[in-house]
């Protein structure tokens, strides 16, 4: 295992010092854009995302319910970054009349409405079924 | 009860999502995906300037839509195990430094360093690749260069945190996540152990829907359901169009003749002479460095016939000029394996029509498994290299 570490640490060394070579011309220019997801994410999005997880923790103390709505926050919060560049193109980006070539904000509500309503669809199968086994353990004798 | 706010301390973290268990798995997962997207952009990136040693071949003719479709595909699956992964290790950010200790110190230092060089690197290769594929640009570097630089900081930094991370992730890995019935029945109460595979299971689905919300783009059965893929198959003449003529400022002289050179001759012939030439049509794609691709019938001459047509050496690369006088992509060079591709076609028709200006008219170059880029419009000039 030794040997295997070792020999990571000398390609990775070496990639790593090839990809900053690479990039030295254009280090003034890239920087702002390498610092700023880290930045961004440890700073504020990290914090409220804990912060946001904790509220919903109060607000719902069915486990499965709880589980189900943190996939769709987080399934929905995917899909809207996604869409980010398609919704909002700064004006630097060269004409293209070939773009965009579909309505994006309507796709993203329909694909956010088809999660959405795939998760109640679940949790009204899953109280039910809940609720059934419940009522067959309460009836017995 | 008031407590004075203070910075946090790893162990104020108490969800099970922070577990080594589950870091470990979303990093092995992680691995892949960023593996999958570097091979496969190494390979875009040989093609388009291909070294000495490296060859790609002209078949099957989808080969380059496959694997740039995996290459933006799976970096649209690492933009969800990405987060999930720092979420999972966000606690780690809060580690306090061994600082009275020089050579923990200087360990610790390094493995911040790589942390933080890598974190940086992978969100620039997502970021900016999202916003290239929307042909989106809102900063000053030029994209294919400072991709390609920093995927090799993502490639060495993931090796880097491999070899400080691996006989932590080794036990981790090597730990099932079903936590022993045991245990379960000595901790009752919260079950860590079904949170956390909740946890990896919501990665992966949100991954999964990630990829089918975008991968339209590229494969014909998911057109329709994908709302986020950036480009559909439609378009003029049934194809997407990058460039126009328009954007290009392209004007076909009235005079224009396809020009052929090579080492000791030239002929020279116009379109009717072209088109006088037998035909073939043949099924390809067009398949963008932006992942989007779609297949079309092209009718046109073999660039191969046409070489030999006007007694010109086959077998050697071609370089494929445009009537664009700027711009990146005004010409191309046809690899030999390429330029004697009996489906290398100069089309003059897509989908039984006369190429429209935005598809190159007078003619254009199609050849298969190539990047979109390298298919030439608006060709003008074929010089047989040596």
């Amino acid at each position: 295992m030794r040997a295997v570490r070792l020999l990571l640490l000398v390609l990775g060394a070496a990639a790593t010092a090839y990809g900053g070579w690479l990039l030295l011309p254009q280090l003034g220019t890239t920087l702002p854009w390498l610092i700023g997801g880290p930045v961004l994410h440890d700073v504020l999005v990290a914090p409220l995302v804990g912060l946001g997880g904790l509220a919903l923790g109060r607000l719902v103390t069915n486990r499965l319910r709880l589980a189900w709505i943190a996939a769709g926050l987080m399934a929905s919060a995917t899909l809207l970054l996604i869409a980010v560049p398609l919704l909002w193109r700064p004006p630097s980006a060269p004409p293209n009349p070939g773009l965009p070539d579909r309505n994006y904000p309507v796709g993203l509500a329909v694909g956010l409405t088809v999660l959405w309503a795939a998760i109640v669809l679940i949790l009204v199968v899953a109280t039910t079924v809940d609720r059934r086994v419940t009522d067959r353990r309460t009836n017995r004798p | 009860m008031i407590r004075r706010p203070r910075l946090p301390v790893p162990e104020d973290f108490t969800a099970p999502s922070h577990s080594p268990l589950v870091a470990a798995r979303l990093g092995l997962w992680l691995g892949v995906a960023f593996g999958l997207c570097f091979g496969t952009g190494l390979l875009s990136h040989y093609i388009q300037h291909p070294p000495g040693w490296f060859a790609w071949p002209t078949r099957p003719v989808n080969l380059y839509r496959v694997t740039q479709g995996v290459h933006v595909l799976s970096g649209v699956a690492a933009i969800p195990l990405l987060l999930a992964k720092l979420w999972s290790v966000y606690p780690r950010l809060f580690v306090r430094p061994p600082v009275r200790q020089p050579i923990r110190l200087s360990v610790h230092a390094l493995e911040r360093v790589s942390v933080l060089v890598l974190v940086c690197a992978a969100f620039f290769e997502l970021v900016t690749g999202l916003f290239n594929v929307a042909q989106s640009y809102p900063w000053g570097f030029f994209f294919p260069t400072a991709h390609y630089a920093v995927a090799w900081l993502v490639a060495g930094a993931v090796l880097l945190h491999v070899a400080v991370k691996l006989p932590v992730a080794r036990a981790a890995l090597g730990t099932p996540l079903r936590g022993r019935t045991a245990a379960r029945a000595a901790a009752p109460g919260r079950d860590e152990s079904s949170e956390r595979r909740a946890f990896l299971r919501t990665s992966v689905g949100v991954a999964g829907i990630a990829v089918l919300a975008t991968a339209g783009v590229t494969v014909p059965w998911l057109r329709r359901v994908s709302p986020l893929a950036w480009r559909s198959a439609s378009g003029p003449q049934g194809i997407p169009i990058n460039r126009t003529a328009a954007a290009a400022r392209i004007a076909v002289p009235p005079d224009w003749r396809l020009e052929i050179v090579w080492p000791g001759g030239r002929h020279t012939l116009s379109l009717a002479d072209l088109a006088a030439l037998p035909h073939r049509t043949a099924e390809l794609p067009i398949a963008c460095v932006e992942g989007w691709s779609a297949s079309a019938h092209w009718t046109g001459v073999p660039v191969v016939e046409l070489l030999r047509w006007a007694g010109a050496p086959t077998g050697r690369p071609v370089r494929v000029t445009s009537l664009e006088t700027d711009g990146l992509y005004a010409a191309s060079t046809l690899p030999a394996a390429h330029a004697r591709d009996p489906l290398t076609l100069l089309a003059l028709r897509i989908n039984g029509e006369q190429l429209s200006p935005d598809h190159g008219y007078p003619c254009r170059l199609i050849a298969a498994s190539r990047p979109g880029v390298l298919q030439t419009k608006w060709v003008a000039r074929l010089e047989v290299l040596r």
